[in-house]
């Protein structure tokens, strides 16, 4: 009976071991972080478009193969190979919500994904003044 | 009394705080009652179009470019020269307190601003010499304020302005009242208005009087109004204007005015920028 504990007790710390170094091992393109700069564009009333330089930064624990892309905008695209870090700038016009995408090296699995918003200024109306007075009212 | 409405609009503007989010939930883009808040509207009517001048020799004053500027905050206003702040901002009713330039000056000085925003060419120079001995002397640029109510229902749209002088160069009061009417409506509409200014014997002294030569009491300045405006696009209209304004015996009984009545006619078109 004690054996069995013992046994038991063993077992238990050999899976724990095992899913700690399986954890530090990670399976590929897990715990990749991708961070975006600015996360938020604020539109005026009087403005259509966002025009401003995205800074996109992302962090791996292991070297990686993968292209940073934007939902929709098959005209932006930078890949890295076996690296573990990246950065990228791009000066971009939008004027809706963007996607960004880290992908791997055959754009096939989103490994990581941070969304760059819009925000619009709300227009606000009231009433304009009644005056008969005025010539052409 | 002056004081007490005025504390009025003041106590509609806190009471109103609370409700003035819904106040205008029945304004949008597509409404022509309403304007964006924080926007400049400016239009600029081109056309022919003359206002009489009521003084011994005054010359007419020519109507041929006419600009129009406002300006909407959430409470504030500029509408071309007078100022505003609204206290009740309703579908149907709308309180503010205004301040708006004495009227009268326009027919002694061409370089008025009110003549500036109502016309930009046509001659310049006057003259205003009465057929009997008269003083001369300026009329400076005065400023009315007080509270302002307006209506609007079914098309119908009041005005009520209770005023006084806060420049301090006479002291006076004025009431303004006004009523439009739609006659017809369809491809254009046409309407009515109908109105009149009460002015104190101060304002109109400090006008049309001169101590101990001729010396008025207060006076009543009915008009009617007749306006057709139809749209030609989303900028353009075309607006034809017609006014008479009549004045009372304590304005045209004064040695230095000819007529009794004060006659405004436009034709022409507007666009909007």
């Amino acid at each position: 009976m004690r054996f069995n504990m013992e046994s038991r007790a063993a077992r238990c710390a050999v899976i724990l071991v095992a899913a700690v170094l399986t954890w530090g091992m990670g399976e590929p393109g897990s715990g990749i972080q991708l961070q975006l700069s600015p996360r938020v564009c604020t539109l005026a009333a009087n403005e259509r478009q966002c025009r401003t330089t995205v800074h996109a930064n992302w962090h791996s624990p292991r070297e990686e193969s993968l292209c940073l892309v934007i939902l929709g905008r098959s005209d932006v695209k930078r890949c890295w190979e076996h690296y573990s870090e990246g950065t990228y700038n791009i000066e971009l016009v939008f004027s809706d919500d963007l996607l960004f995408e880290l992908r791997d090296s055959r754009l096939e699995t989103v490994l990581a994904s941070e969304a760059l918003r819009i925000i619009r200024e709300a227009i606000r109306y009231r009433h304009r003044r009644r005056d008969p007075w005025n010539i052409f009212q | 009394m002056w004081k007490l409405l005025i504390a009025s609009v003041l106590a509609a503007t806190a009471a109103s705080g609370a409700a003035r989010a819904s106040s205008v939930a029945d304004c949008d883009a597509d409404s022509p009652d309403c304007a964006a808040v924080g926007k400049w509207n400016v239009s600029l009517a081109l056309g022919a179009g003359v206002r009489s001048n009521p003084l011994v020799h005054g010359q007419d004053l020519p109507l041929v470019v006419v600009p129009q500027i406002s300006y909407y905050g959430k409470r504030f206003y500029i509408d071309n020269l007078d100022v505003g702040f609204t206290a009740v901002d309703g579908a149907k009713n709308s309180l503010s307190l205004i301040a708006s330039p004495g009227y009268d000056r326009i027919f002694f000085y061409r370089s008025d601003l009110q003549n500036i925003f109502v016309n930009l060419g046509g001659p310049t120079g006057g003259s205003n010499t009465p057929p009997v001995p008269f003083p001369s002397r300026p009329r400076r640029i005065t400023y009315l304020a007080g509270p302002e109510w307006t209506f609007n229902d079914h098309g119908i749209i009041g005005q009520l302005d209770v005023l006084r002088e806060v420049t301090g160069h006479n002291h006076g009061e004025e009431v303004r009242a006004a009523v439009k009417l739609p006659v017809t409506r369809s491809t254009g509409s046409l309407s009515a208005t109908i109105g009149l200014t009460w002015q104190s014997a101060a304002i109109v002294n400090y006008y049309y009087g001169a101590p101990r030569i001729y010396e008025s009491g207060s006076a009543l300045r009915p008009f009617l109004k007749l306006a057709y405006t139809r749209p030609l696009g989303p900028r353009w209209h075309f607006e034809g204007v017609a006014q008479y304004e009549h004045l009372a015996n304590a304005i045209a009984d004064s040695p230095i005015v000819a007529h009794n009545y004060v006659v405004t006619s436009f034709l022409g078109f507007v666009r909007a920028f």
